[in-house]
């Protein structure tokens, strides 16, 4: 089998064609479709090919869409911060401080609740988070607080249930991060006179920080698309896109606007994704 | 090699193909005879359709769905023949018939002298002398409160829900139609007579009441608050929230303020392309009959009135109580009609909605 | 001094690590402890201990057929979605094919696209060619989701360790189909478990697609969502709490059956 004559034959296409099929038949053309569609308009009941802009036009003209956009990009940079910022330490502890053959066992345990059901989880924070749930009781019972937090239904609720299913992620790949470090980085800065915290500031930081990006990556396309935790827990004190965007469809069927509308999310999302591009892409090398 | 490849391809090919003949087959395999039934979430509940579904030894698969303008996109999204039984707002009734979606049913064959004489509502559901639809069930969107917690007298006028008097203690409903046509008899409009001209002042009633509000919530979070303390008035509220918790919360109510509520009421049919009119036909029948009625009443997703008024026989005396069966006469006469607004006026609305939820 | 420093940071870690396990696990106690509740509100107080909410979740046959459909559709999505992300990997990493850059980009570009988005574009399109919604539906579509992933996965560890052990079964006479199955396949076997365990995973908890594109069928995490919004209710602690319980009991055997290999070998 000296194979190197049939490289260009059509064999090698056999293996890789039907993935590609598959993404451009049930990925490509739908975004195609919806693209058209988001050029349309719902006049009443029908379908109207008008090819304009009038969609895209709504959503600068109209307060409450551009405003759910920003609610959407506030509440997703908070989560992905926040995220973060409660996620790197705790890596950190499981992959420096837990004994290694703990460590699996500690993982697992950090993202055991992921296999809860994402919706029930959703419901389970808004019954903790209720006025007499556990949080206000406990509170309450210990005189740390007079009258009950009000914590559920609101912007707050919907950033912890987020937060809460992040902080498992980003362990996940924060810590694979930190346990493929090299532990001579480590050593060479020790005996280059770096004390723990100029080590972790000036090495192991800079070092883990494309992994800490491809997570936040992660972080930011899986909030800024979801529909479940704002729709449980925020109360409709404010909505986001992907709630506007079910609105369009649930009530009304006008795909026009929610086609519209998601494919500016896209937008924001691709946006997005060029800012952290130069660090995914770092990994890569 | 290519041979190779060919076969490869094949094997993918069929693994692929029977794997998804299988999805698709598995469904079907256990079912005899199938209804479909486009719903709101009353009808969901197995204690309703079960016993139908025995008797018949038919499967009803049944998908719910939120608001007449979803409903008519569903049905438009589908080939003609899917759908079998349509639950529909009374008022929605016409833009059914405009449509040609509905089947005129054997009026003799219905007890429709046993339906209330407010709900048969021939108007609607009658069109050239042919019924279309039968009144089904029927309720208030208006104020549901704790009475514990509030003054049930402060709760008789509809307007202190937009003074500042129970600020951070209310939920909203979170469905536009019922509240929007609350806020209207609030203001003292018909809502029967609703134009684009009457929505700037609604809008900045709901405005008002959206200051006040904890949260616009679906049935389950606003259950929820009004159930845990988190609120203790639901605007929009009615029997169909706190009846069913009347037996575990017996300090929840609810009640007609004085200007009047919004009443709505839903209406049964059988689809025009329906493939299986007869047996369409006698799950209405069912529906309708006092036992149906009853359990279509006390059913899990949302308690509220029977339209047949010998269903009474077959209700506990706690149930009733829940339902305020004796006030009927009272709280009839008081109430309007939903709103029934034209394409226009709808879409309309419902920006109006999706405003009011950002504000 | 030292001594004191370290035992300091040690107390630290510890009690940072336990208040965020607590956070992590806290909304899973709750939803735990209330199913069990003994009255109709999952809410404190604690009424006394019932399994009757079990049993109301045991006895909903829409709920245990969209169970059944549920697992259903995540095995046959993860299978497709593996065995394609598995092909495109290897006929990427052995050929020298033209644009593998755009190709591998094209591949994982649903990854960057919220399964909102994915799912809408879906509904749309099967709209118009009359596509009926179903678990088929709802499966192409996780396909969709899954690929991406178990293709990077896979393909990341195609080295060229395995592509000289491929070599010399070609050597030895092995045709391709022979390599594949009999070579490729068994050296990847833990990143191809890996990428159907992960595929399963997203697909068995995925709820908007599910919810665009079924219909009658739908699967468990739809169902929860019509339940929920029919009323608050223990009934979804219990269905939550018995997904949470298989599962655990699950990843629990799976990682004691895959540290024993790892060990083993």
């Amino acid at each position: 089998m000296a194979a190197r004559g049939q490289r260009f034959d059509l064999g090698p296409w056999g293996f890789v064609a039907p993935a590609l099929l598959w993404t451009a038949a049930f990925f490509v053309a739908p975004f195609v479709v919806m693209a058209v569609v988001s050029l349309w308009e719902r006049i009443g009941t029908d379908l109207v090919a008008s090819w304009s802009f009038a969609n895209y036009l709504k959503f600068f003209e109209r307060g409450h869409f551009l405003e759910a956009m920003l609610n959407s990009l506030e509440v997703t940079v908070i989560v992905t911060v926040t995220s973060i910022l409660l996620a790197y330490p705790f890596a950190w502890i499981i992959a420096e401080k837990v004994p290694p053959r703990l460590q699996r066992m500690a993982l697992v345990l950090a993202i055991l609740p992921f296999w809860t059901s994402y919706v029930v989880r959703s419901y389970s924070w808004l019954l903790v988070l209720a006025n007499n749930g556990i949080i206000n009781e406990t509170l309450l019972s210990i005189g740390l607080i007079a009258e009950p937090l009000d914590l559920a239904n609101s912007r707050t609720a919907t950033v912890i249930g987020f937060v809460h299913f992040f902080v498992m992620l980003l362990t996940l790949t924060i810590y694979a991060n930190l346990v493929q470090l090299s532990p001579n980085y480590r050593k060479a800065a020790a005996d280059l006179g770096a004390g723990p915290l100029s080590t972790f500031w000036f090495v192991v930081l800079p070092l883990t920080l494309p992994g800490i990006m491809v997570g936040a990556f992660l972080t930011f396309v899986l909030c800024i698309g979801d529909y479940i935790t704002p729709q449980v827990l925020g109360g409709n004190n404010e909505l986001l896109m992907p709630q506007v965007i079910m609105l369009q469809i649930g009530r009304r069927a006008d795909f026009p606007t929610a086609s519209a509308l998601a494919i500016l999310l896209m937008i924001v999302v691709t946006i997005a994704y060029l800012g952290f591009a130069r660090w995914i892409r770092l990994e890569r090398a | 090699m290519n041979t190779a490849i060919k076969r490869l391809k094949l094997t993918g090919a069929v693994a692929l193909s029977s794997l998804l003949a299988g999805v698709a087959a598995m469904p079907a395999a256990n079912a005899t005879e199938e209804l479909n039934a486009l719903v709101w979430c009353d009808h969901t509940d197995p204690a309703l359709i079960e016993p139908f579904e025995k008797k018949f030894d038919v499967k009803v698969n049944l998908k719910e769905y939120e608001g007449t303008g979803s409903a008519l996109a569903i049905v438009e999204q589908s080939q003609p023949g899917d759908w079998d039984v349509f639950v529909i707002d009374g008022v929605d009734v016409p833009r059914a018939i405009d449509a040609d979606l509905l089947a005129p049913l054997p009026a003799d064959e219905l007890p429709l002298d046993d339906i209330f004489p407010e709900l048969r509502l021939e108007s609607s559901l009658m069109r050239d002398g042919k019924l279309y639809a039968v009144s089904e069930k029927f309720g208030y969107n208006t104020v549901s409160f704790n009475k514990t917690k509030v003054d049930a007298a402060d709760m008789k006028d509809m307007t202190v829900l937009w003074s500042d008097a129970y600020k951070g203690r209310i939920a909203v409903y979170d469905y536009y139609l019922p509240v929007i046509g609350m806020v209207a008899v609030g203001l003292g409009k018909k809502t029967s007579e609703l134009t684009a001209d009457d929505l700037p002042e609604i809008k900045e009633t709901l405005f008002k009441i959206k200051d006040n509000a904890k949260l616009v919530g679906e049935v389950v979070s606003s259950q929820t608050a009004i159930a845990t303390g988190e609120v203790d008035i639901l605007v929009g509220g009615g029997e169909w929230v706190t009846a069913g918790l009347s037996a575990d919360k017996p300090e929840l109510d609810w009640i007609l303020p004085d200007q009047g509520g919004v009443r709505w009421s839903q209406s049964i049919g059988v689809f025009k392309d329906s493939k299986r009119k007869e047996l369409a036909t006698e799950f209405v029948k069912y529906i309708v009959s006092p036992e149906g009625q009853a359990r279509l009443a006390t059913s899990s997703c949302y308690w509220a009135m029977p339209a047949n008024a010998k269903a009474g026989a077959e209700l506990t005396d706690q149930q009733k109580a829940a339902l305020r069966w004796d006030d009927q006469e009272a709280y009839l006469k008081n109430a309007q009609m939903y709103p029934a607004p034209d394409a226009e006026l709808d879409a309309a609305m419902q920006d109006l909605w999706t405003e009011f939820l950002q504000h | 001094m030292t001594m004191r420093g370290t035992s300091w940071r040690t107390a630290a870690s510890a009690l940072y690590a336990v208040l965020v396990y607590g956070f992590i696990f806290l909304p899973v106690v709750v939803l735990v402890l209330f199913s069990f509740q003994d009255g109709r509100f999952p809410i404190p107080p604690f009424e006394g201990f019932s399994l009757r909410w079990y049993e109301a979740v045991l006895a909903d046959s829409r709920l245990m057929e969209a169970l059944a459909n549920s697992i259903v559709v995540a095995v046959g999505s993860s299978l497709v979605a593996v065995l394609l992300g598995f092909l495109a990997a290897y006929g990427l990493a052995r050929f020298a094919l033209p644009a593998k850059g755009v190709q591998r980009a094209l591949l994982t570009a649903p990854l960057t696209v919220s399964y909102l988005i994915i799912g809408m574009g879906l509904l749309i399109t099967f709209n118009f060619i009359g596509f009926p919604k179903s678990l088929l539906a709802a499966g192409i579509g996780h396909v969709v989701i899954n690929l991406p992933l178990c293709f990077a996965i896979i393909y990341s560890q195609m080295g060229d360790h395995q592509a000289n052990i491929e070599k010399a079964a070609r050597d030895l006479g092995a045709s391709e189909w022979q390599v594949i199955t009999l070579v490729t396949a068994p050296m990847l076997w833990p990143a191809l478990f890996a990428a159907f365990f992960l595929s399963m995973t997203f697909s068995w908890d995925e709820f908007i697609i599910s919810f665009l594109l079924t219909r009658f069928d739908v699967t468990l995490p739809v169902e929860i969502w019509s339940l929920l919004r029919s009323g608050l209710n223990p009934k979804t602690n219990a269905v939550g709490s018995l997904v949470f319980g298989i599962s655990a009991v699950l990843v629990v055997v799976l990682e004691l059956v895959v540290l024993r290999k790892g060990r083993r070998a």
